[in-house]
This record gives C-alpha cells, structure tokens and sequence, in this order.
C-alpha cells in the first residue's frame, strides 16, 4: 500500500511539474521571447565586447537609435572580450541567441556558420533594408561564408604597429615613413630603445594574429584551402618565429609572459604606460590606446617584414550578425543599416569598431576627425595600398587550434620546449584534432 | 479521490499484513484515522513537491541527460548522434591536455585539501580558547569563505599576487626580491592553493562545533592525572574529533575536486596550462569548443573518481574515527 501510494504521489507530482513547464515556457513565447508588448514596441536583444569606452558609446548610439524608431527597444548585453563567446555558446545552445549580434571574423564566424546559427542577410541587403552601395567588394566578402552573408562589417581594420615616437625620437632611431622595415630593423629598434631608455622595446605579440601575418608575409597562410590541414610544410617558418621573439625577451628587449599575462586591458598596457616602444595590435584599438596614454605621441606604421605587403590585409574589424532564431529579423536589419549609414554614428563610436565601411561616410567624416581617428583613417587609406586579400579558409576547429599555438608559443617562450619541439608539437596536435 | 479509495480496497484484500488497519476502521473508528494518513501523505508531497520538481526538472534530469550525452557528439546546436565510447576512447588515448588537466587536479586536491583542514583545525583551536569577542573573530574569519566562491575574492587574489600587487609591495619594502607570483608556471599553483587554504571558514566552523561538544569533565579528569595540553590534544580532543574530521574531509575532497571559478578567474588556467583544473578544462571543451558531449563524459569521469576517493575515504574511517557510541 505504500508503493502504490508513493507512486501515485510521484506520478502526481510529475504531472504537476509538466503542467507547471508547460506553463511557464507557454507564458515565455507570449510575452518574454517574441519581445512584443502590448503597445506594439518591440524589443531586440543585443550583444557586443568590447572596453569601457566602446560601452559608452554604443549605448550612445542604441539611444539615437531608439529615439528615431521609438517603436524598437533595445535591450543591450555586453562584456568584455573574455568570456564573451563562452557566454554566446550557452546561449546557442538554448536557442536563445540575441536578435543583433557582435560577431568576428575567422574561426568563430566559421563556428557559428557551420552550425548554421546565424541569418542570411541577403535579402535584406538586395531588398535595400541594409544600404550597402559603395562597399567595396572585399569588405562585403569577409562577411560571407558558405555562399551566404552572415554578418555585415562594422567597419575595417588592419594591424599595425604602434610606437611611442617621443621614445625612438630619445634613442636616437627612426621609422622609414614608407613602412619599409624588416624584421631585423623592428629587433635592432626594440634593442636600441631598451638599451637607450632602460624600458622595453617592444612587446610580444598574440601569437594567433603575430603567426598567421609571420607566415603571409612568407607567401604561405595558416591553413590549406579547404581548410583540412596548415597550410604550410617548413616547420622552419615556426622556429624562425619563435627564435625571434626569444631574443628578443633574452636580450630584454621584450617582456617575457610573466609580465604580459598580467595585463588585462588597453588600459595597462605597456605602450599606454610608457613602459614599451612599440605595440603590434589592431587599428581600431587606438582609440582606446590613446585615451588611456594620457597624450603620449604614439604613432602607427605598417608591421615590419620583407614583405609587408603581402603580409597585410584589410579585416572587418567585427561584424554585425542576426541570429538564425530571432523573431525580429526586420527591425534587427533596421539597426544594422542605421550602423552602417548614419554619420552621427561614428561621430560618436569614431574608429573604434574600425573605420566606417561606406566610402560616402569615410568621404563626409573627414571634414571633423578627432586626431586619433584622423591617424587611424590615414593608416587605413595606406594599408588599403599595401595589402593582400584576408585569408578565410579557417576549419570550424580552428579556435582550438588557436588555442593549442597559444599554449605553445608559451611552452617555447617558458623554454619548457625549444623552439623545434615546439613547431613539431604544433604541427601534431593540428593534425589530431584537424582529424577528428 | 474515487479511484484511490478503490486502490486501498484491493491493496487491503492483496495484503494481510495491512489487515490491522482496516479491521479498525471496520471496526467504527469514528476518527476514520487510516484514510486521513493516506490524504495527509498526498498532502505531504504536495507541499514538497516544489523541491521534487526542482531535483527531477533541475538535477536528476540533467544529470541523466548528460550521462546520455557523454556517449554522443553532441555540439551544443545540432541533434546529438550516437558515437559509444569514443568520447572515453578520446579522453584516455587521444587528448594530452585531459592528462594535463587530470594531474593538475590531482596535485591541487592533494595539498590543497590538507592545507585548508589542518588550517581551519588550527583556527578552530584557537578559537575555542578564546573567550571574549569569540562571535566577532569567528565572524571576521568565516567572511572569506562567505564571499569565497565569488569571483570578486579571486580578483582580489589576482591584484595582490600580480606582479605590482601588495605582495610583491610588501616584499620589496622588506628587501626582499619580488617575483612574478602568477607568470611563473612553478608558483602559479600554489598561490590558488593558498586561495583554497584561505577559505577555510566552513570547516573552521564545523570544527568549532566539534570542539564545543568535547565534555569539559574529560579535560578536568585528564588534568587531575597530570595530562599537558598536547597530550589531551592527542588523547581526548583528536579522536573525539574524528567523526567530524571525517565529514569536513569527504566535503572538502569532493569541492577540492570541483575547484574551478580560482583557476578560471585568478589566472585562467594559464601560464601554459599549470593551473588548468579539470573542470576549466570541461568548461572549455563544452563551451569553447562546442565539445558538450566530450564535457559530458569528462564529467562523468570526474564523478567516478570522486565517487572512489568518497568510498576509500568512508573505508578507511572503519579504522580510524571514533564513535563515542562504539566505546559503550
């Protein structure tokens, strides 16, 4: 008699808490998912990362937004840049991804292509509710993947490298103006400016970006056209790499990991605390730069290399994406198309998600450029000239291929590995997990 | 109602020995007691049913879901297929990094978990002694674990053992040389280790209660045959104690195990993946490499273990702790 009433009470409770489920899931879609209140607002999610300052201004920009479309509200989510796709993730794993979204370009516009989160904007574009008449063609195809128009670029950027001009002004040395330097110029600079001033040359470089430019510039590309294993067979391209920044922190020219793992933002980084000469970094992050620099003279030149050219490429400095589950796909564009048309955007976010992707916005902000923006633009115009296409053939596994050259470069760096060990176990563990 | 009135009737005829109750209530019971227990009894789940729906919806089921999921590929989006072992197979055979994770874990559970014991045994003691203002101490020591899950004690970690932190401060005034606490692989450990050690309140706590039930008498007697304080320490207050010891020792093994937001946050796993604890290294395959039934599995395997180390544990309490039950 007791079974039967335990279980009578089981199946009383289990009842209840499928009514109490189909309850709240039911009340959710009515009114918290679809995000339609009564007086016919309707609300979009939204995400991006970013510093403090890009906060500030993007809400900026939502309030502008919603003041010309009192009809859309914007519920606006954002971190920095840790934790932001981990955060996204569990989000797509829920269907719940935000409407408007702050994607990137490479292995994670890959990922979420490949699961076929994201909405084809297509449509919106040839429909003209995204106005994009005047972007050139290579910015527009960063966004595509797979035939399809994933994201629209926020703006462009490129890497460059950062220096404290007042600092090689003290030591004595001097940049070509051409942005012809070598490698071996960029390690005798950072040598002489350490030895001069006592501070650092320069600083080492996120391997992921530093690697990939390192190896363009050598005419090969990080991953085989397919995408199915690297895309070059001389490990020696690894090992010169590697070599080079080892000198670099043996002569302490550069600071080893133990100082740059430390650093959790522009804000304390060693070129905006005059600590270091150069900095090699995105553009767009000169905004950020100069504002924490408190009024140092930093300055950007093409990255160093025999064959910069090549080495450089323009890149959407992020992109903007709807999400394959939103249910308002029509005001998400909406947004999307005031980002990219409206000056009084970039009038407030300036180049800080790059420079603006429209030549009619580029041509009409020139007249009022904040002095940070005008060098960012001016350096923008000079890469355009000097540059090869962005390579795009990233494997959906290529964040944790990135993540697996990380650990190494500091593996080599900690000198647990020497630096043909290192590009020997690099090359492996792409292939394990290229191969699974 | 009706049909559970018929369901007591035929249990009733199935089952003699439930004969005694109904015999009463044949017999004119006019409180009619045996059906009201049964109403009471609905009523009881009823009233609980809150908490079984949250451990059915929110615990059990996830738990049984992720065990299914351990066996596929699940990638967080798409329809999980059926793969077997081959997550298993992957984690044993094919993935250096699982290792990695799995030692450095085992390395921070062993000195970790000791460390915070002896620590909070040690400040109990202490406590115990003191008199006055007791609540106050005890309050003030017991704040770091109050606040010790959260991420906002790790970045304090992270500021005081970073390289122009107050450590390094303290130690140039000193004279000292300062090191890079968290930039060097060999100390990276250890100072999350310190973290775990720091947050000791809970056992603190625990062990306090222990001590305060010791009966005086058995300190008087002790002392009237001429025992010091470290022998009743050894004689009378450990092994009285050991039934507590064991309790603080199986909860601190299982959350020594499950460490994660000191390595997530203090120094992300890094420098080269010397504090990557096993759960970071979950998190990140379920979350950064779209690997949730890898991760799954990963935590299936880290329930086995901590299942294991549990059983051991209460194994060898046979031998050593002591009921005072027992001695009678």
């Amino acid at each position: 008699m007791h079974h039967k009433k335990l279980w009578f009470s089981f199946v009383l409770t289990m009842v209840l808490a499928v009514i109490l489920s189909a309850c709240s899931s039911g009340s959710k879609e009515a009114s918290g998912d679809s995000g339609e209140s009564d007086d016919g607002t309707v609300t979009l999610r939204m995400t991006w990362w970013g510093s403090q300052s890009r906060h500030d201004q993007t809400q900026e920009i939502i309030k502008k937004f919603e003041e010309e479309n009192p009809d859309i509200k914007i519920d606006a989510e954002f971190t920095g840049w840790d934790g932001y796709f981990e955060k996204m993730a569990a989000q797509a794993a829920g269907n719940n991804l935000p409407d408007i979204m702050q994607q990137n370009f490479g292995e994670y516009l890959t990922q979420y292509a490949d699961k076929n989160l994201l909405t084809d904007l297509t449509p919106y574009v040839e429909d003209g509710t995204i106005d994009v008449d005047g972007v050139s063609d290579t910015v527009m195809k960063s966004g595509k993947k797979n035939g399809k128009l994933l994201g629209i670029p926020t703006g462009t950027n490129a890497l460059a490298a950062f220096y404290n001009k007042d600092m090689l002004d003290k030591s004595g040395v001097t940049i070509p103006e051409s942005g012809e330097w070598t490698w071996d110029d960029y390690m005798q600079i950072s040598e002489k400016v350490h030895a001069k001033t006592g501070k650092y040359g320069t600083r080492l470089m996120d391997p992921t970006v530093a690697f990939e430019y390192y190896l363009r510039e050598n005419g090969k590309k990080l991953f085989n056209e397919d995408g199915s294993a690297l895309g070059y067979e001389d490990d020696q391209l690894m090992v010169d790499y590697f070599n080079m920044n080892k000198e670099l922190v043996e002569k302490g020219a550069a600071p080893g990991y133990e100082v740059i793992q430390q650093i959790k933002g522009v804000e304390d980084e060693l070129i905006t605390r005059g600590e270091a000469a150069f900095d090699l970094r995105w553009s767009n992050q000169a905004t950020a730069l100069d504002s924490a620099s408190n009024g140092k003279n930093i300055q950007m030149t093409l990255m160093p290399g025999e064959n910069n050219d090549q080495g450089m490429y323009l890149k959407p400095a992020m992109l903007w994406s709807i999400s394959k589950n939103s249910k308002h796909k029509d005001e998400a564009a909406k947004f999307i198309n005031f980002f990219t048309n409206n000056i009084e955007v970039y009038k407030i976010a300036g180049s800080d998600r790059g420079v603006p992707i429209k030549e009619e916005i580029r041509e009409e902000m020139k007249s009022d450029l904040s002095d940070t923006d005008k060098k960012v633009y001016e350096y923008i115009d000079k890469v355009t000239k000097h540059s090869s296409p962005i390579d795009s053939n990233y494997p959906p596994q290529a964040s944790e291929i990135m993540a697996s050259l990380q650990k190494i470069d500091e593996l080599v760096m900690y000198e647990e590995l020497t630096p043909e060990q290192g590009a020997k176990q690099f090359r492996d563990e792409s292939e394990r997990i290229l191969s699974r | 109602m009706l049909p559970e009135k018929d369901d007591l009737n035929k249990v009733q005829q199935t089952q003699p020995p439930t004969r005694h109750t109904k015999q009463k209530k044949a017999g004119g019971s006019p409180s009619g007691k045996p059906l009201k227990t049964g109403n009471n009894n609905v009523a009881g789940y009823l009233f609980i049913s809150p908490f079984l729906i949250g451990f059915l919806g929110l615990t059990l089921f996830p738990i049984l879901y992720s065990l299914y999921l351990s066996f596929t590929d699940f990638d967080l989006m798409g329809t999980p297929h059926w793969i077997g072992l081959d997550n298993y197979v992957r984690m044993f055979t094919n993935d250096p990094m699982y290792w990695k994770a799995m030692k450095v874990t085992f390395f921070y559970a062993g000195i970790a978990v000791p460390f915070r014991l002896v620590f909070a045994l040690l400040v109990a003691l202490a406590l115990n002694k003191v008199v006055e203002m007791v609540g106050l101490y005890r309050t003030l020591l017991y704040l770091p674990s109050v606040v010790g899950g959260s991420i906002a004690v790790s970045i304090m970690w992270r500021q005081l053992f970073g390289n122009d932190g107050a450590v390094n401060s303290i130690l140039s005034m000193l004279g000292f040389p300062t090191h890079s606490w968290l930039g060097d692989p060999d100390t990276a450990i250890w100072t999350l280790i310190l973290l775990y050690g720091w947050q000791f309140g809970s056992s603190m706590l625990i062990f306090l209660a222990g001590l305060r039930n010791i009966p005086k008498t058995y300190y008087e007697a002790s002392s009237v045959d001429g025992a010091g304080p470290i022998r009743q320490f050894f004689i009378i207050t450990l092994p009285l104690l050991t039934p507590v010891i064991l309790f603080n020792t199986i909860m601190q093994v299982i959350q020594g195990f499950m460490a994660f937001t000191p390595s997530f946050v203090v120094t992300n796993g890094g420098p080269v993946n010397s504090t990557l604890l096993y759960v970071l290294y979950m998190y990140r395959r379920a979350f950064e490499y779209f690997d949730m039934g890898y991760a799954s599995a990963m935590a299936w395997v880290m329930l086995v273990i901590i299942a294991i180390f549990t059983a051991l544990i209460f194994k060898s309490s046979e031998h050593w702790v002591h009921y005072e039950s027992d001695s009678k």
